[in-house]
Formats: structure tokens, C-alpha cells, sequence
């Protein structure tokens, strides 16, 4: 008798969850909070990522975190983590120093469309940790400029010393091809730009709704709404605006179940969604909409929000 | 697909031979707790129970243990990691017919997209299972979602009769495990007493949903339903064990057991529940499912909504392992059809 299904053990592969080990190669404090992994692959591989896809990172004894990726496609001998300390794992992966190990799942999920944005003005709507999934598009953008509109990049943090990136975001400031708009919500002293929340700049931004294509990440889930409210008055159609979500990923293939979104799963359907493929999804960008009172309580419906 | 009659002694001797050539898992009897069932490793046919009204949980835990760890790691360089596969081939029997079909709904799921290897490499060393047909309590409703009749991956499908079992011969590999057990040819009488049998189940079953399962997805997409979703969340108390005992959820969580030595240790999957407060947690403390009433519809949405429209069918089987284990007495059967009469009306009043 044949002891095994031969349907079955043709994709019976059972190292699903089975991490590469990836070691050090450089780890830099951004901020108090956030620091930069440089990591490459034991064997050798090229993690092959692309704009906006995540990697599930084990630290192992303590457990396994989903994380951004936030190096250009085209680096490849190594690629690049910004870590916020939030949780058991990131909290271990800042105690870790160039040398030691961790584990890599992944690439995992979809990131943004870079070949529709081609020969468009890209708009980049970035809040605090919303950054580093946004950096390589930036990076593949301003790596083949020419083939590009408009590059407008804003960014929004709570306070001048959670700004990341620094010395790139002067590096952009310094280009005459990037429009780079840098706002914190609580200046300090020495704080020589404007002040407020990411929408603040974007009102005020001229755009030309039909060439303009947009790629969002904006830290608390609250802003997503806000940012989408700006958006849509901007004339922007919803097709045409992307955002990447964060959700708590545990397997990154669609089964553990953490990251449902009502219908869908942030780390296979996304975790870069089209805006038009999650409104009516109250689980989305409209979670934390007020109720309404025509709802009886429910939260708004899709389409008549935003205000 | 064949059929034959076993008698019962011969099935008897069947079981046995299956005992002594792999480990088998079956329905058993708590000693404790007479009249409350579970599956587990048979030592012999005795102590298997055929006759058995459902167990408290799912045969799912021959493929996805409720804790199953799956790599083995040690910390200082050189790194280790590896995956922990020393389970062999064993035989699953006495499974009934809505637990065949969440089987079959589990392989759906875990197959598709990015396989899930770990829960098909423990489905492909399942050496064969044996179904059989069963008698409903008061919480079953297989007849609502269309299971009553499932085989789903069964290799043989026995029902009982007057003579013993008619047995449904499903596949080479039910064949082949029956080997030299005598087998009589099903006669006219036997096929008439199967199918009085299954007539009587069918009629015993007096839980019964008040739509289609198609129309019930349709009211739940049309929402507008949070009065009722808010009642039930008043009683329930999100401890989870809904989705403990449920043959169709698969959602779990992974998590690392580090040695005393802390040096070594174990990665393990384990079951989880959408119903828990910290299940759609996010960094920074956001919750996505914050409300009680926000989980309870989620769970109905998965498992009659997303799930349905996704893969066509309900990831529910009607086996009613929920409304029996809910601490809170919140029944599957009763709050679908409060939703189904709450959207009548709200829909005659419009």
C-alpha cells in the first residue's frame, strides 16, 4: 500500500516556516527608537525583494516579527531593516550587534505597482515608521529619474529627532529633482520647517490628478483615513492612490489568520493595497471612522465618509 | 467505488490487524465523563466506539496538533536551525461525515496560495481514513450547510445495518486496507437498510438554519446588523472556545519555547482565536477587532462570508462542536437565524 498521498506530498514542503539564517553586516541607531540592519543571506542568495514587500525576521528564543523592507530592489549583496523597538522581537533585534544572526522568511506580499507608475508624478505620503516601506520606491525612482515626473515626497513625524533618514532626506532636499516636504507635529528650538500632521502639506500642494500616482504609509492606522480624505479632495482618483498597511503577519502565506482584513489578507493581498480595492472595507482605511448617526451606530458606510 | 457488507466482528478484526501494522486514531470514550467522546491513539479495537455522538473536538488534530512544534533551533554560532519531521504514516477511522468534509475544506484552504507544508505533509503520511455515518444530537445542523451526506477523503465509508456495515470502497487505498477481511456482496436488503438509516439521521435533525447558506451570506455582506451582533457580544465572553473546537478554523499562532539552557529550544504553532482580545493587535498597541461585538461578526464572516464566497462553500459543517462548548450558551444555530430574521425585518420596514 503506497504509505503517502502523492496529491498531497507534491507541495507537502515541510519547510514553510523555515527561516535562511542571514548575518549582521551593519547596525546603526537611526533614532532612540529605530535602528538600521544591514543583512545578508548565508547562502548567499539574493533576497530578491520587491518595493514594499516584508520579511518575517526570527530572533529565535524569542520569536519572529514582520518587517518592511526598506532597501532598494537593485542593492542585492544585501538588504536593509528599519526596526522600531515595539515589541519582544524588535525590542531583541536592538540588542543585536554586527556579527551576530537572525533568521529570514520571505520575500512576502505584493508591493507598489512601479511599473504603472512610470512616466507619472509620484507622490509619496510617508508618517513616522511609514518610511521605510517607502524608501525603495523612492530609491528605484530616483535610481532611473529620468523614466519619471514629478517625484513630491512628503513626510510627517511626531517630533525633529524621530525624523529617519536624515542625511538622505537632505540628500533629496539637495536635488533639484525631488519636491521633499518635511513637517513635524511637536517642534523643538532649532525646528526650522513648518509644523502640524502630513495632510497639512499635502493641502496645500498642487498636483495633477490624472498624472499622479500615489504611494502612502503613514505610522498610526487613525492617519490612513485622514491621508485619504486629502487625497480624494485633491481629485485624486482611489485607482490611483496605494497604500501599505501594517497588520500583526504571522505566517506571511494567508493562513494563520492575524492579519485578516475583512475579505483579505494583508500579507498575501498586500501588504500594498489600491485604495479602491479596500474602500468599504470598515476593517481598512475607514477602521476608527466615527459612527454615524444615518448609520444607527455602524461605522460609515464606504463613500460617504470622509468628513 | 465499490460496495460490500462487513459483519461486525470481521470489522473487529480488521481493527485490530490496523492496530498492529500503524498507529491508529479513533473515536474513545472518557471514562471520567461517560457519553463525552475524543479521538486518540487506539491500543486495541475495544476501546474504539463507533456508535459515538460528536467529539469534543475535531479529528483535525491528526494534521494540525493543537501544539505542534516545528523547528528545532540552538542560538550561539555556528546557527542551527531545523525542521522537526519524525512522525510516520497512520491510519484515521471513525470519522463522520462533517468532519470528512472539514478535512477536505482544511486541504482546500492550506493548499491554496502558498501551501501550508507542514499541515499537507502530516495530510500526505495519513495512510488512510475510514468514515462512518452517525446519529445527530440537538446542536447538529449538517443538513443546513450540506454535509449529511459528505465523504470528503474517506477511503472506505461505512454505514450501519442490520448485518453489520455496508462499506463504501472509495478509493485503491481503501482497497488495499481491507486485504483478506471477507467481504459479502451488498444486497438489496442492505442497501435498503442504509438508506433508512440515513433517511432516519437526516429526519432526527431538528436544528436547522432558515435560509440558504447563499442567502445567508448575502444578508451578512449586506450588514447593517450590529444589534444583533451587539446582543450576542453582551453574553459572550471571548474565551476562544468556539474556535478551539471548530473542525474548519485553522488560524494559529507561532511562538518559541526556549530550553533552560537558553541556548536551545523549539519553535511551535499553536491554535488561536479571532474571538481573543490581542488577536488583531498591532505595534503600538492598535486593535483592529478592539470591540467583543467586532470579533463575534468576524467570526460568522469568516466562516459564512469571506471563506464561503472565496472557496464557494461555508467553513462550517453544521457538526455544532461551538454551541456545545460555549461557556456562555451562545448557539451557532440560533444567532444565524436571529441575523436572519433581524434582516427580514429591517428589510420589510425599509
Amino acid at each position: 500500500m503506497s504509505e503517502s498521498d502523492p496529491q498531497l506530498s507534491a507541495s507537502a514542503n515541510v519547510e514553510t516556516y523555515q527561516p535562511t539564517i542571514a548575518h549582521i553586516t551593519r547596525a546603526d541607531e537611526l533614532t532612540s527608537t529605530e535602528m538600521l540592519l544591514e543583512l545578508q543571506l548565508d547562502d548567499g542568495q539574493v533576497l530578491g525583494h520587491a518595493a514594499g514587500q516584508f520579511v518575517q525576521v526570527s530572533v529565535f528564543g524569542v520569536g519572529e516579527a514582520p518587517i518592511s523592507v526598506c532597501s532598494s530592489p537593485t542593492q542585492t549583496g544585501s538588504f536593509e531593516l528599519c526596526v522600531r523597538a515595539a515589541g519582544n522581537v524588535t525590542n531583541a533585534l536592538h540588542r543585536l550587534e554586527v556579527g551576530d544572526w537572525v533568521g529570514i522568511r520571505g520575500p512576502y506580499g505584493h508591493g507598489f505597482p512601479v511599473e504603472e507608475m512610470v512616466r507619472k508624478d509620484i507622490l509619496i505620503v510617508a508618517g513616522g515608521i511609514g518610511l521605510p516601506p517607502l524608501r525603495p520606491l523612492i530609491n528605484l525612482v530616483l535610481e532611473n529619474r529620468e523614466q519619471y515626473g514629478r517625484l513630491i515626497i512628503v513626510y510627517g513625524a511626531r517630533l525633529p529627532k524621530e525624523l529617519l533618514f536624515k542625511d538622505e532626506l537632505d540628500s533629496w532636499a539637495d536635488r533639484g529633482d525631488v519636491e521633499l516636504y518635511v513637517i513635524v507635529e511637536q517642534p523643538d528650538d532649532d525646528w526650522p520647517g513648518p509644523v502640524g500632521v502630513v495632510t497639512v502639506p499635502l493641502r496645500d500642494i498642487d498636483i495633477e490628478p490624472a498624472q499622479t500616482v500615489v504611494a502612502a504609509a503613514v505610522g498610526p492606522p487613525v492617519m490612513y483615513r485622514f491621508v485619504a480624505f486629502e487625497l480624494l479632495g485633491k481629485n485624486i482618483a482611489a485607482e490611483n492612490i496605494y497604500f501599505s498597511l501594517e497588520r500583526r503577519m504571522k505566517c506571511g502565506v494567508g493562513k494563520c489568520g492575524h492579519c485578516q482584513l475583512n475579505n483579505l489578507y494583508v500579507c498575501v493581498d498586500g501588504p500594498v493595497f489600491c485604495y479602491s480595492d479596500l474602500q468599504g472595507l470598515d476593517e481598512a482605511v475607514e477602521a476608527w471612522a466615527p459612527p454615524t448617526a444615518e448609520a444607527g451606530g455602524e461605522r460609515q458606510e464606504p463613500g460617504k465618509g470622509h468628513g | 467505488m465499490s460496495i460490500c457488507v462487513i459483519e461486525h466482528d470481521e470489522l473487529c478484526a480488521l481493527v485490530e490487524r490496523l492496530i498492529r501494522q500503524w498507529p491508529v486514531m479513533g473515536p474513545r470514550q472518557r471514562k471520567q465523563q461517560p457519553g463525552f467522546y475524543y479521538f486518540d491513539w487506539l491500543r486495541s479495537a475495544d476501546e474504539l466506539v463507533w456508535d459515538y455522538v460528536t467529539t469534543t473536538l475535531p479529528p483535525k488534530k491528526a494534521f494540525f496538533p493543537p501544539r505542534e512544534p516545528f523547528l528545532e533551533f540552538s542560538r550561539p554560532d555556528p546557527a542551527k536551525v531545523r525542521p522537526i519531521t519524525d512522525q510516520g504514516p497512520f491510519v484515521l477511522l471513525g470519522v463522520h461525515p462533517c468532519d470528512l468534509a472539514a478535512i477536505e475544506q482544511l486541504d482546500i484552504a492550506y493548499s491554496d496560495n502558498a501551501a501550508d507544508g507542514r499541515y499537507l505533509a502530516n495530510r500526505a503520511r495519513t495512510t488512510a481514513i475510514i468514515g462512518v455515518d452517525c446519529w445527530p444530537d440537538e446542536y447538529c445542523f449538517c443538513t443546513s450547510v450540506g454535509t449529511e451526506q459528505a465523504r470528503g477523503p474517506a477511503d472506505l465509508f461505512l454505514t450501519p445495518i442490520g448485518r453489520g456495515y455496508l462499506v463504501e470502497v472509495r478509493t485503491p487505498r481503501g482497497q488495499k486496507l481491507l486485504g483478506d477481511t471477507a467481504q459479502l456482496l451488498a444486497t438489496d436488503e442492505d442497501e435498503a437498510d442504509a438508506a433508512y438509516f440515513r433517511s432516519e439521521k437526516q429526519r432526527r435533525i431538528t436544528a436547522q438554519l432558515e435560509t440558504t447558506v447563499e442567502q445567508f451570506a448575502d444578508i451578512l455582506a449586506e450588514g447593517g446588523l450590529t444589534e444583533v451582533w451587539q446582543k450576542v457580544a453582551d453574553r459572550c465572553y471571548s474565551c476562544g472556545s468556539c474556535n478551539l473546537v471548530c473542525p474548519t478554523c485553522f488560524c494559529f499562532d507561532i511562538n518559541d519555547d526556549i530550553n533552560l539552557d537558553l541556548t536551545t529550544g523549539t519553535r511551535i504553532r499553536t491554535w488561536d482565536s479571532c474571538q481573543l482580545p490581542d488577536f488583531a493587535l498591532v505595534a503600538g498597541g492598535y486593535n483592529f477587532r478592539r470591540e467583543r461585538w467586532e470579533r463575534v461578526r468576524h467570526r460568522w464572516h469568516r466562516k459564512f462570508l469571506y471563506l464561503y464566497t472565496q472557496y464557494g462553500q461555508p467553513f462550517c459543517t453544521g457538526c455544532g462542536r461551538c454551541s456545545r462548548a460555549c461557556t456562555a450558551d451562545i448557539n451557532l444555530v440560533e444567532v444565524s437565524n436571529d441575523l436572519i430574521a433581524y434582516a427580514q425585518r429591517e428589510k420589510r420596514n425599509v
